[in-house]
């Protein structure tokens, strides 16, 4: 099995050289049958990638211990699930699974494009399968998935396997890669197509119109990968944190703010033919940034908790980062005669200044979290000792760009297309400015005295007023007009411009997190060594430890507290926080206890028994407020990234600006 | 159930009454804590030295101990993290110093911002430079009343639906 599985990748690979160079020539001679071959031959590197990721698999499932993959990353004691989820656990595995996902992105933008764009299709294989070219030359010479354990000339195998890491063994972790990875290798599409217009010298948005819902839905998966790891990182890691800005943690960031510029800007590009070059950039830069995340992961080259172990991956991914760059940006260059613009800007005060305030800060921020991630091996390269800079410096320099970008998410709409007059910006500013007002001074009045909390609440009250009116406005329109209810006439306004609206509700979804994060500010904890039977109190809530108890299965042993949780004297419930040591690693694990709550969350994380004094628990209690506004926010934000996907009920279109009356006679600049 | 549960007991033994509370007792006390945020375990999980959740981690434990040494004999934040800068290096900030090179670590997202400002004037410039010459000359030809009633009803449905 495992000598097939090597050999489904091995074919794979001269499959994907053949696809290039079939493209490439079918394309340069003009040879529409060879670019057909070559399109075929996705099909094929789809299918020799299943059989590889299936037998992977199978081995996993069948506790073949025989391969050293399976050997080193499940054990014969884990669910079926987490012995599913080993395939992207290691180095190896998930080297397959990237290239199994690019193969089946491939094979549907060949089925879907299979009659259309003819002349820029062979060029966007040529990028797909120069990447999976790169990809399987990892898979089939540097990190091979099928290596057998051999002693002597015998092919052997292990009593047991060591397992998955338990930090891993958790749901969210069985579907966060993937679910990152689906986003990582998704925007290779976007690129690619932007690639092929610039090579067949396109200077139309053909590759934008094709794209556009692959480049959305990559962005959520993307986000959705980037939030299940934050949902990971709180119910697991055991200090409550969501995010902990550790490297590969950013490395998933990077290429989504560079996303989220793009799918902003590409929207002056669709309605004003403005901004091409930024564009061709912005979607660059993501794909750039994806392949510099996996290097990361990968590499080595900073410390993550994250990263696989070290490996010689770094110099591949450095050698394929410049020679893709290099091209990349010759290109664009030598193409900026297709990617002029077709209008002009008329007036500081529009919404395109404000697109472009919006991409401005979003890089900021890109750049921010790029330097503070990259600083140690800039300090190490240049001071010869590496300073590792954590979340005190990322937070310190990004809530303030952060609040910034807030602030912008409530203008943006506010401002009209074109131009718009101090007048019109008074009216719509008002209603927003005052629900800033009256939400910071609601908070001043109730004690609260934390700057950022004030500002960003106040924002959010800002963003929120904006996009109510936003709905309100055309949904009392079509109210009248249709005689419906209101919540019925937003449906229908919705329906009406899903992109819109749904970027609306995004926006919601994005203010909703800020609520939850700023909740932060005011988080309270305390560690306590306490007796069995004893009491303690943190804000208002009591706690009572009841007992201690211990036990073990297959898996792994375990040590719980069951502590009573009260609050003004009123019993709420029993939270059992949980210490786990598995069996295969001896490694430890803790599972914390969280009570839900709007207003906040309580958490416990029991540390152990003290060392000291043995009937004493050590009890870790964190109070976290407003926390489970960013799942809320999340779900908004997906609910919104849906509504966007959907098609709009009425075609609107977007005829690029005219210059018209008495100024027509004058031409353009080109 | 397991198949050899003295085994299993005895490794509840070993790996959870002996092994679990080190390290755990310092931060009971609550400058410790703060302290720890500030500073980073290099033990490779990329935590602070308080959040680190490694049991028994061969850092993080004995920083915590030392910490509370010194929170006890009275040392301000300043002369701690001195004295954690001379036994570990800079590495173990989780922030760069104000000092020397590292203040780039600091300035540069700011001039990066500021760099992309400058960026976004010019690229207004270049746009609203590419207006029609006769816009700038100030000498526009008046519209005929019809054109102008036509041009306020464009802005006012622009304004009003735009997207």
């Amino acid at each position: 099995m495992e000598t097939l599985g090597a050999l489904s990748i091995l074919l794979a690979f001269c499959l994907a050289i053949y696809s290039v160079l079939g493209s490439v020539v079918g394309a340069l001679r003009h040879k529409p049958y060879l670019t057909k071959s070559a399109e075929r031959a996705v099909y094929g590197i789809f299918f020799l990638l299943t059989v590889a990721s299936g037998i992977l698999v199978y081995a996993l499932l069948t506790s073949d211990f025989r391969l050293a993959y399976v050997a080193a990353r499940s054990n014969r004691a884990m669910p079926a699930v987490y012995k599913f989820a080993a395939w992207w656990g290691g180095q190896e595995g998930s080297l397959l699974l990237w290239s199994w996902l690019l193969s089946f992105y491939s094979a549907i933008v060949v089925f879907t494009n299979r009659r259309k764009l003819r002349d820029m299709m062979p060029w966007v294989l040529t990028v797909l399968m120069v990447t999976q070219v790169f990809f399987l030359t990892l898979n089939a010479f540097v990190e091979p998935p099928f290596q057998v354990l051999a002693v002597g000339k015998g092919v052997t195998a292990v009593a047991d396997g060591q397992g998955l890491n338990p930090l891993l063994q958790y749901w969210t972790m069985a579907i966060h890669p993937p679910t990152l990875y689906l986003g990582y290798v998704g925007f290779i599409v976007p690129f690619a197509f932007a690639f092929g217009s610039l090579m067949t010298r396109q200077p139309g948005d053909a590759w934008i119109h094709t794209t556009r819902r692959w480049s959305l839905i990559t962005w959520g998966f993307q986000s959705i990968g980037i939030l299940l790891g934050a949902g990971w990182a709180y119910a697991v890691l055991g200090w409550g944190g969501y995010w902990g800005w550790d490297p590969v943690e950013n490395a998933s960031l990077l290429p989504w703010i560079t996303a989220t510029a793009f799918l902003h800007s590409v929207m002056m590009q669709e309605k004003k033919g403005m901004m091409k070059v930024w564009n061709m950039v912005l979607i660059s830069a993501t794909f750039f940034l994806c392949i510099f995340g996996t290097f990361l992961t990968r590499s080595g080259i900073v410390s993550s908790v994250h990263a696989f172990a070290q490996s010689s991956l770094g110099n591949w991914f450095v050698g394929f980062l410049a020679i893709g760059m290099t091209i990349t940006t010759v290109l664009i260059l030598r193409r900026l005669d297709y990617l002029r613009s077709e209008a002009h800007l008329e007036s500081v005060l529009s919404r395109e200044s404000s697109f472009l305030f919006n991409n401005l800060i979003l890089l900021a921020s890109c750049f921010a979290v790029l330097w503070g991630t990259m600083f140690p091996v800039i300090t190490e390269a240049i001071m010869g000792e590496k300073v590792t800079v954590g979340a005190p410096f990322f937070n310190k320099v990004n809530i303030p760009i952060g609040l910034f970008l807030l602030f912008l998410t409530g203008v943006g709409p506010l401002i009209a297309w074109r131009r718009s007059s101090w007048e019109s910006l008074k009216r719509a500013f008002l209603w927003p400015t005052i629900s800033f007002a009256v939400t910071v001074a609601a908070l001043v009045a109730f004690g609260v005295r934390h700057f950022y909390a004030l500002v960003s609440l106040g924002l959010c009250a800002f963003v929120t007023c904006t996009i109510v009116m936003e709905f309100w406005k055309g949904s009392r329109a079509i109210a009248i007009k249709n005689k419906l209810n209101m919540l019925m006439a937003a449906i229908e306004l919705t329906h009406r411009n899903t992109r819109r609206y749904g970027g609306y509700l995004v926006h919601m979804g994005i203010v909703l997190m800020f609520i939850g994060f700023t909740g932060a500010a005011f988080n309270r904890d305390t560690t306590r060594e306490v007796k069995l039977g004893d009491d303690f109190q943190l804000g208002p809530y009591q706690f009572h430890v009841k007992e201690v108890a211990d036990g073990d299965n297959p898996n792994y042993i375990w040590q719980h507290a069951v502590i009573g949780v009260s609050k003004g004297g009123t019993f709420l419930q029993d939270l059992m926080p949980e210490r786990r040591v598995y069996k295969a690693s001896e490694q430890p694990t803790s599972e914390v206890a969280i009570r839900r709550r709007l207003n906040e969350d309580v958490y416990l994380n029991f540390a152990g028994m003290s060392q000291t004094e043995a009937d004493r628990a050590i009890i870790q209690v964190y109070l976290f407020p407003l926390v489970t506004w960013i799942w809320i926010g999340f779900v908004v934000l997906m609910g919104g990234t849906l509504v966007c996907l959907i098609p709009s009920k009425v075609k609107y279109s977007y005829p690029k600006t005219e210059v018209v009356g008495a100024y027509a006679k004058e031409p353009v600049a080109q | 159930m397991p198949r050899n549960p003295w085994r299993s007991r005895l490794l509840l033994a070993g790996l959870l009454a002996f092994t679990l509370a080190h390290g755990a007792t310092p931060l009971t006390n609550q400058r410790v804590r703060q302290l720890g945020e500030m500073l980073h375990c290099m033990c490779g999980c990329n935590s602070s030295v308080t959040s680190c959740n490694m049991i028994n981690c061969h850092f993080a434990d004995p920083v915590r101990h030392k910490l509370l040494t010194l929170v006890e004999q009275g040392a301000s934040d300043k002369d701690i993290f001195a004295e954690m800068e001379t036994a570990y290096g800079k590495a173990i900030l989780r922030q760069p110093p104000s000092e020397g090179f590292y203040l780039m670590g600091w300035v540069m997202p700011f001039a990066g911002l500021a760099a992309g400002l400058g960026v976004i004037v010019l690229i207004i410039r270049f746009y609203l430079g590419r207006r029609p010459a006769v816009a700038a000359a100030g000498a526009a030809p008046e519209d005929s009343p019809e054109l102008a009633r036509y041009k306020e009803r464009i802005e006012k449905d622009l304004a009003n639906l735009d997207s």
